[in-house]
């Protein structure tokens, strides 16, 4: 039997890859994808590019609040209006935008801040560091507007000692690993498609050779339909592996990003996706009644579950409720699982995540032997 | 000694029963014709017996063996050349045959021997290195003989092996069936051709409706038809003839035109050659020659199924 099972697993690896085109669609479109991702996010580096507008005009506080945040380092700050603001987030030609209201000094005066707002596009992720330095800028004008109770002189004075501090600030530059890990985790929202596409490929050689006829005279001989499924699905393994191993060594050896969690787990994760994506592959094949059908189905669920997953960029700029079906998608789990381990020491959650993939992949190759059991006919096949 | 042994058979799809309580034997040594209609259920017995459907009832034994209980020493026993080509055309015509044969648990010399074996049977040693996409139908016909013979089964299933391909290679394909079967194999043939049907099988059944109406050599088979005459009118020009002037007189029970030939089936009782000759000539052909000929295979068929064969 498992002479059977490595004979037919053998020759379905040769007829793959004797076909160049095949090599340049498992293995060579994730490295294209790994580069076309390092290309799109590598854009600025470390520089944050702020557009803001002034609308407090006579406030001081504003105009500090300002300087302070253009005196940030790793940001480029530009003077604009809300319309050209607007426009130039949309065609991504700034990374954020920050708007001062008219009222904004007179709220931190009083100590309660507001008539700020911080856009982007890009999510939470860029606009974080720059947030977190402002809510800690304006919290120390708030309490100082706290301590002076209103007197506005009294207020004044303490506003100019806390800029002219007397103590000495030693400032030490520490790497900024988070251009890095977004590279990373967007190649990886590459490799992910990739992934599923090569699964559906590889899947779909099953409705091939029913088309071909083959598939009849293989289960003529003495191998049984498990066992023809299961070469399938060992093969499948293999080339995402394959794929999972090739596009790693590219990311961190060749284009030397720094994935933010050890290449070991990053591999294991996304091998343990590669069997969802398999099962996934499966559930397609299992419904579709031939390869043109398969296709359309691969199209209608592959890309758009990429997409509302967060595999080609943040899920955080989508609304709430667009978020939440991405709990459904196993796409999610792996990103989320990376992103969790990028973010700091690996605690319960990250088996939740894990589990989840698993589960994933448990339902699709369960509902892949259901539908495939259900066809007791060989006008069906399997 | 039966070779294959099919007792009470039934295949049901939902409510419909495509094969039918059938029974049926087939002897060590023969070439077994399985005649039927398409939709007669003669494809579902094969594939069953091919272990490829499951039988709702009824046993089939294979080498003295239930098949469904024993289905790899079943299908160890079994070749299959199947009606559609089932080759991969990626793959060299050696290839193909390593493969299938490799199923079979094949492995090393034994495997390349075997193979080359299959590929000079069929006529295509010399093409061994060659694509399937770049051969004709015949030669690839030739290959799917070659792939279901490299495991050497004691029964081999042929469906329709010679349909759609040239005469030459038609007749490569009777020779090396014929040659098979002198080599010890029994086989089962199923096929449109009446002529080829006639020309090789020792034994024919007839399948309708999911159940063998008739089974015998040619010979018992013919004899059984006594009411049936097969007039065959051969007309000077090839022109088209309203066939259904023909069927409406009384007694004719089918006709059929092939080029400048007409073959009318019709009640011997019934004395009608006046004026199918009159419905003819009438109708402005010229005839050459008439002959009333004994009957055969397609008598039979026609005459228990009430279908030409090659009508479906």
């Amino acid at each position: 039997m498992l002479n059977q099972l490595f004979f037919l697993v053998k020759n379905s690896l040769r007829r793959t890859f004797r076909v160049r085109a095949n090599w340049f669609l498992l293995i060579g479109l994730p490295i294209i994808g790994i580069l076309a991702s390092t290309l799109l996010y590598s854009g600025g580096q470390s520089h944050l590019r702020i557009g803001f507008v002034n609308e407090d005009g006579s406030g001081y506080l504003s105009k500090d609040t300002l300087a302070f945040v253009q005196k940030l380092q790793h940001v480029e700050a530009y003077a604009l209006t809300r319309e050209q603001l607007r426009n130039q987030l949309a065609d991504s030609k700034l990374d954020m935008g920050l708007i001062i209201e008219q009222g904004y000094s007179e709220s931190v005066m009083k100590h309660q801040p507001g008539h700020i707002i911080l856009q982007s596009v890009k999510g939470s992720q860029v606009t974080s560091y720059v947030k977190s330095m402002l809510d800690e800028y304006i919290g120390n004008l708030s309490s100082l507007s706290k301590v002076a109770a209103g007197d506005s002189a009294k207020f004044q004075q303490l506003y100019r000692s806390y800029q002219q501090p007397q103590f000495k600030l030693i400032s030490n530059e520490v790497n900024d690993s988070s251009v890095n890990k977004e590279m990373s985790y967007q190649s990886i929202g590459f490799l992910i498609l990739f992934m599923l596409n090569s699964a559906s490929g590889l899947s779909e050689l099953i409705l091939k050779n029913r088309e071909n006829r083959t598939y009849f005279r293989i289960i003529s001989a003495p191998v049984s339909a498990k066992m023809y499924v299961l070469s399938n699905i060992i093969v499948n393994m293999i080339v995402m592996f394959i794929q999972v191993c090739v596009a790693v060594f590219f990311l961190t050896v060749v284009f030397h990003l720094d994935p933010g969690l050890p290449v070991l787990d990053l591999m294991g994760i996304l091998t343990l996706f590669g069997l969802a994506a398999v099962g996934l592959s499966l559930v397609i094949v299992a419904f579709s009644r031939n390869t043109a059908m398969a296709g359309a189905l691969q199209n209608f669920i592959i890309t758009p579950t990429c997409l509302l997953a967060g595999c080609f960029f943040p899920l955080d700029i989508m609304p709430h409720s667009i978020q939440r079906i991405a709990d459904f998608l196993p796409q999610h789990w792996v990103l989320k699982s990376i992103g969790a381990l990028q973010n700091g020491p690996v605690g319960i959650g990250i088996w939740f995540n894990v589990m989840m993939l698993l589960a994933f992949a448990v339902v699709f190759f369960l509902l892949a032997s259901y539908r495939f059991g259900r066809n007791n006919d060989t006008r069906n096949f399997v | 000694m039966n070779i294959l042994e099919i007792t009470g058979l039934t295949k049901k799809f939902g409510n419909f029963i495509a094969v039918d309580n059938m029974s049926l034997t087939v002897r060590e040594g023969e070439i077994f014709g399985f005649l039927g209609a398409n939709g007669a259920g003669k494809s579902t017995t094969i594939n069953m017996i091919s272990s490829l459907l499951r039988p709702t009832s009824g046993e089939i034994r294979l080498l003295d063996r239930d098949l469904v209980k024993n289905s790899r020493f079943a299908k160890m026993n079994l070749g299959i050349v199947p009606q559609d080509l089932a080759i991969y055309e990626m793959m060299t015509a050696y290839e193909n045959v390593e493969f299938f044969a490799g199923l079979y648990g094949l492995r090393g010399v034994e495997l390349k021997d075997r193979v080359l074996e299959a590929l000079e049977f069929v006529g295509l040693a010399d093409k061994a290195k060659s694509k399937p996409q770049n051969f004709s139908g015949g030669m690839k016909r030739r290959l799917n003989i070659a792939c279901a013979i490299a495991h050497k089964p004691k029964l081999i299933i042929m469906d329709e092996p010679t349909v759609g391909i040239d005469p030459q290679s038609r007749n490569y394909i009777l020779a090396s069936v014929r040659k098979l079967n002198a080599s010890g194999c029994t086989i089962i043939y199923t096929s449109h051709y009446m002529e080829e049907v006639e020309e090789i099988c020792s034994r024919i059944a007839i399948v309708d409706h999911g159940k063998i109406i008739a089974e015998g050599t040619k010979e018992q088979l013919t004899a059984t038809i006594t009411d049936v005459k097969d007039i065959h009118i051969e007309l000077k020009t090839q022109e088209s003839i309203l066939l259904e002037s023909l069927t409406n007189i009384p007694g004719v029970r089918s006709a059929q035109q092939e080029e400048n030939r007409l073959h009318v089936y019709s009640d011997a009782t019934v004395d009608n050659l006046n004026r199918i000759l009159k419905q003819l000539m009438d109708s402005g052909a010229e005839i050459r020659a008439v002959e009333e000929q004994e009957p055969n295979l397609e008598t039979v068929f026609l005459t228990l199924t009430g279908r030409n064969l090659r009508d479906n």
